[in-house]
């Protein structure tokens, strides 16, 4: 056995951070000591093997992952105008993120930048037409975002739909097309964390009245109480007074989780 | 990380260069995913451009990255309560690294896969205060930095963690 006192002197023996003096005190005791130098040696074995420890390689497009994200944040943060140049650039950082492991966004992105840049390229020399030109690329870039958005929740991936689903944050104005897909998520995936991610994905858009309906026609709809329990959340939070209805024919229901039948009890206390 | 709370976040991408092999290599060894833990680094440096702020420059940088990657490991975990995450020891293999030249030894290649092995089967904590002084090569003050403990903590857990690494090294090696 070794002495439990000198637990703290190995393991920075073996880590390389005794003072001369501690080291000297440890060493002289190892010489007096069979236990603890036992100790010491056995663990020395395995101290050394870790060395040899690897970790596999970080794949390549993880630093393209980086900058696009870096950019894109520095767009969010900097509120003023960008040149032309980096303007596109950006706008492209932003497809690269949303790309990742969806071949057939690069395919896109290709042929998005071909277009784009050649279109812009034949006909520059007019200064507003560039301007012009711009907006529509922009317009495009918008609108193939979106369509990624809209495929990847039609993944059978649950980890991707909820990825899907986060790219609405960067979806400027939802329009019809998203916010219908997004309902229809919330309503029928199968997944209850692609549903709660859509519910929250949902609540920032709020200021929509088709999604204010459409979260409250959803309530009926939710049988898992994560879900009736989340959306009682949201519906507090948006203060909306239609939803009672739909909560006190939820509580009609005999097989209601006792905990969610508390919560929605509340809810609509709070909501009177 | 100064520069960058000052609002020049393009040394962002020096710290990126700087840093996130050791960020992944610690994700890697907490989870064994490859593609989550490249997602958590991601996550990562997100949050320190994101909360950059609160970033005081008292503490060393690596304590205050590692403090952030190991709350997106438990935000993880949360996300993934349904899933089992403990993978059995000999699926780990295959996720391991390879790379050992073919005139070595088959004899050390299987100790190596032992060690993988053993230390796959550490507690968390063990592992993961392992991972922090052997793989990233922290002192003891960084880590109970990292960790919220103290020097003197950190040190008794490393020891226990060693102890428990080795026996169970031993008993796999018998
Ligand atoms: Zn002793």
């Amino acid at each position: 056995m070794m002495c439990e006192k000198y637990e703290d002197k190995l393991i920075g023996l073996l880590n390389n951070e005794l003072t001369p003096a501690e080291q000297a005190e440890l060493e002289k005791h190892l010489t007096e000591c069979q236990g603890c130098s036992e100790e010491l040696a056995g663990l020395r074995d395995v101290w050394e093997m870790m060395a040899e420890m690897e970790t596999p390689e970080p794949s390549a497009h993880m630093r393209v992952k980086f900058q696009a994200m870096l950019d894109t944040y520095k767009e969010s943060v900097e509120d003023t105008k960008p040149g032309v140049w980096t303007s596109i650039r950006e706008r492209l950082g932003k497809i690269w993120q949303l790309q990742t492991r969806w071949p057939l966004a690069y395919s896109l992105v290709i042929v998005l930048v071909g277009f784009g840049l050649g279109y812009w390229l034949f006909s520059s020399g007019k200064g507003g037409e560039q301007e012009q030109q711009l907006k529509a690329l922009s317009s495009q870039v918008h609108e193939l975002k979106q369509t990624m958005m809209l495929a990847l929740l039609e993944n059978p991936s649950a980890s991707e739909r909820i990825r899907g689903v986060s790219y609405t944050s960067e979806i400027k104005h939802a329009d019809k097309e998203v916010i219908d897909a997004l309902l229809a998520t919330l309503n029928n995936d199968p997944n209850v964390n692609v549903r709660l991610s859509t519910l929250d994905a949902l609540s920032h858009l709020a200021n929509h009245p088709e999604v204010r309906e459409g979260l409250i026609r959803s309530i009926e709809k939710q049988d898992s109480p994560i879900m009736q329990l989340a959306i009682a959340d949201v519906m507090l939070k948006l203060q909306e007074k239609r939803s009672v209805k739909s909560f006190e024919d939820m509580l009609k229901q005999k097989d209601l989780n006792p905990g969610v039948r508390d919560k929605i009890k509340q809810t609509i206390t709070q909501l009177i | 990380m100064l520069r960058v709370k000052a609002g020049d976040l393009d040394r962002m991408g020096l710290l990126f260069e700087r840093h996130h092999r050791s960020l992944y290599g610690f994700l890697f060894h907490m989870t064994y995913q490859r593609e989550a833990s490249e997602d958590m680094v991601q996550n990562v440096f997100y949050k320190m451009l994101k909360y950059r702020h609160t970033f005081t420059g008292q503490g060393e940088f690596v304590a205050w990255m590692f403090q952030i990657a190991r709350n997106t490991l438990k935000d993880q975990a949360k996300k993934n309560k349904n899933k089992v995450q403990q993978l059995p020891a000999e699926e780990m293999e295959d996720r391991l690294p390879g790379g050992m030249s073919a005139d070595e030894h088959l004899e050390k290649k299987q100790d190596k896969a032992s060690l993988y092995k053993a230390m796959a089967s550490l507690s968390e904590d063990h592992r993961e205060i392992l991972t922090l002084n052997r793989l990233q090569e922290l002192k003891y003050g960084e880590i109970g930095q990292i960790l919220g403990i103290s020097e003197v903590a950190a040190k008794t857990r490393a020891f226990r963690a060693m102890q428990e690494l080795k026996n169970i090294y031993s008993k796999m090696e018998r």
